[in-house]
């Protein structure tokens, strides 16, 4: 076996429409060693979740379609492989979790059931020993009175419980990789922390390498190793997780960076974004996809940068021709900043005096109406 | 409130013993799924009405015969006064023209009717539900040839192609009569099951249960299956009285149960020719047959709203 446990490489994944190909995951790279915690960051429509069903090859058919790239895990390319042993990977070597823990459990079969049916399938227990099995990792990710619980029904569980029954399914055949898709979304802000911090310590217990696909950042900090930021399909920046928090590279990493809202910030004071919104996947801009948003932008960005290590550390890439350490470079943003806001005012000012305008001159003929109808 | 309530309320040590109490009956009252669909059929009085009425039958028909020990069979034509007599205490439902007892042929006859009803059902229910399936999970070109399988079936006119069937190929038996029926009652099952698969399949937990590694069967007859149980479960009931009224006409044109085994379906068709001479032949097995069929929608219907998952009502 190689250095990693997955890696995928050059990965492409296409959905069909009728307007044309959706380029929705568009030449991603990036590694996860054994036992090791990857994050996969980005806003929504950037790939992440595309990402992970292809790892797990359960795209929507027949829209969804592979048109390149491989994906090897301990060495066998997923893709290739037959759909017979993929089943065998399913559950087995690599487990998901997903975002909504309130659809993704069958309402008509008790916890137990469920969690035992990825023992029935792949280690071939039998009833009394998957049962055990079962009550003993709903013990572990921490729900009480197991052994009763185990003839619940979902409706019977809270969010956050039903999240820990998920996790439960997911890791009972002890996989190599758990493929987290936003596990925390849909929970409540008091429980997340619980999840987050149990998903963790049962990884750990394991030894499983977790993918994190989050686009909270306070996760990422707290949940992994290595961060892979992602952008319209692409990888931007990938490091490890202290790096990119203290030394974001990439344009886009700052922007989502300084977007995160921070406490001790002056109250009044506006929350910050990045400008504009992601490009049409359909008809993706050619070369660099941020290049639109990007203050740093110059005409260099009109072709894709490559995945390239920062000079220093071999572990910390990013995929962008400027330098955003260079004060000569932040000036220029500053400016182009300035200037963009500027002409923004200037637009809302100018839109701002024609409605004004229009609707002084509407009051008048209603008025009359008015009275019309009174009279 | 004076003062000491006051005071004897804020006492910790009273409060606790109560509150205990209550603590493990608000426990109990956590119901199952079934208990909780049972309390919802049983506040629906008219389909608990009916199935009343169909347990009654069941016990008339099956346990019955124990009791009235009269052979539905035995022709008594030696007394004029024992054909076609009015009911009385020694005939409750009167005779008929070659003077069986008419209660006991009323016994066998609901037996017949009701096994024809049940097992047509089941089979058909079965090949729907597999067709329906297969159709509904896999979709493309398999969904496209059963469905228009079905569309053929469902087109035919019914009981012009029962007609000719049965005259072929019926030997008057209740097994053919059942396996011709079943085969022309699976047509809105399939439908019906094809739709809820295509629906369910899309839900997040097939999803979830492709993750761990479920193979396709596992997925359609684990998973998804017994999430359409409610509206399989209210067609099949229906279908009970479809079939049996699907029964009694066949029995009546005389391409089904042959005499002299008896069936509701044939009651009537004997007693028609002595209508006007004794209208109890007729209208005692049409009763019957009314009532069954009443009561097999009535119940249904209820079955139908309690296993609604929308219905969040206690």
């Amino acid at each position: 076996m190689g250095e990693y446990l997955l890696e995928v490489q050059d990965l492409k994944t296409y959905f069909k429409v009728k307007a044309g190909r959706v380029r929705a995951v568009d030449g991603v790279s990036f590694s996860v060693r054994s036992g090791e915690r990857v994050g996969l960051v980005g806003e929504s429509g950037c790939g992440k979740s595309v990402t992970a069903l292809s790892i797990m090859r359960l795209l929507p058919k027949p829209a969804g379609e592979q048109a390149g790239g491989s994906i090897l895990f301990e060495d066998e390319d997923l893709l290739s492989m037959p759909e017979s042993n993929m089943r065998q990977i399913r559950g087995g070597k690599i487990g998901m979790i997903f975002q909504d823990p309130m659809t993704c459990l069958n309402p008509t079969m008790t916890v137990g059931k469920q969690i035992s049916e990825a023992l029935r399938i792949h280690l071939k227990l039998s009833n009394e020993g998957a049962k055990a099995r079962a009550i003993s990792l709903l013990d572990q990710v921490g729900i009480p009175a197991a052994h009763e619980r185990i003839s619940s029904f979902p409706h019977q569980f809270s969010g956050g419980m039903r999240q820990r029954v998920m996790i439960a399914m997911a890791l009972a055949c002890n996989p190599k990789l758990l493929v987290a898709d936003e596990p925390t979304t849909a929970l409540d802000v008091t429980v997340q922390a619980q999840i987050l911090e149990l998903i963790n310590g049962v990884c750990h217990d394991f030894g499983t390498a977790v993918i994190m696909i989050t686009h909270d950042l306070g996760v990422v900090a707290g949940m992994t190793d290595r961060v892979v930021v992602m952008y319209a399909g692409k990888v931007m920046e990938t490091a490890p997780t202290e790096e990119i928090f203290a030394n974001p590279l990439h344009p886009y990493t700052l922007g989502l960076l300084a977007s995160v809202p921070r406490l001790d910030a002056v109250r009044q004071e506006q929350l910050k974004t990045i400008e504009g919104a992601p490009p049409d996947l359909l008809k993706p801009p050619p070369g660099c996809p941020f290049m639109p948003r990007c203050a740093f932008a110059r005409a260099i960005c009109k072709t894709m940068p490559p995945l390239t290590a920062v000079s220093g550390s071999m572990q910390h890439q990013k995929a962008c021709w400027i330098d955003v350490t260079d004060p000569s470079q932040q000036a220029y943003a500053e400016r182009r900043r300035q200037a963009r806001a500027a002409s923004q005012q200037a637009a809302l000012a100018a839109f701002a005096e024609t409605t004004t305008q229009s609707g002084d001159q509407a009051t008048v003929p209603d008025d009359a109406e008015h009275a019309e109808k009174e009279g | 409130m004076d003062v000491s309530e006051q005071l004897s309320l804020s006492s910790f040590d009273e409060e606790i013993e109560p509150f205990l109490a209550e603590t493990s009956e608000l426990v109990q009252k956590r119901r199952s799924q079934g208990r909780i669909i049972f309390d919802r059929f049983m506040r629906n009085y008219t389909a608990v009405g009916g199935a009343a009425f169909l347990i009654l039958l069941f016990i008339f028909c099956f346990v019955g015969p124990y009791i009235w020990h009269v052979n539905p069979n035995t022709v008594n034509v030696l007394h004029v006064k024992e054909t076609l007599a009015n009911p009385s205490l020694t005939h409750p439902f009167g005779t008929d023209d070659v003077g069986r007892d008419q209660l006991a042929r009323a016994m066998a006859g609901g037996q017949v009717s009701l096994i024809v009803g049940l097992l047509s059902m089941l089979i058909g229910i079965g090949i729907g539900t597999l067709i329906g399936a297969l159709a509904g999970f896999y979709g493309g070109w398999i969904d496209n040839v059963l469905m228009r399988i079905t569309d053929v079936v469902l087109a035919v006119p019914l009981y012009l192609l029962l007609f000719v069937l049965s005259a072929a190929f019926s030997d008057g038996k209740p097994q053919t009569v059942i396996l011709i029926i079943a085969f022309f009652s699976w047509t809105y099952a399939a439908r019906l099951i094809r739709g809820e698969f295509l629906a369910l399949k899309e839900r997040e937990f097939v999803m979830a249960a492709r993750t761990i590694g479920a193979n396709n069967f596992r997925l359609m007859f684990r998973h998804i299956l017994p999430n359409a149980a409610g509206p399989i479960i209210v067609n099949a009931t229906l279908l009970v009285g479809a079939n049996i009224i699907t029964e009694s006409v066949l029995s009546y044109f005389g391409f089904g149960v042959q005499p002299p085994n008896a069936s509701w379906g044939t009651m009537i068709a004997t007693g028609d020719s002595f209508f006007d001479v004794d209208p109890w032949l007729v209208f005692i097995p049409g009763l019957l047959i009314f009532a069954t069929v009443l009561s097999f929608n009535l119940m249904g219907d209820g079955l139908r709203d309690a296993l609604d998952p929308y219905m969040t009502e206690r």
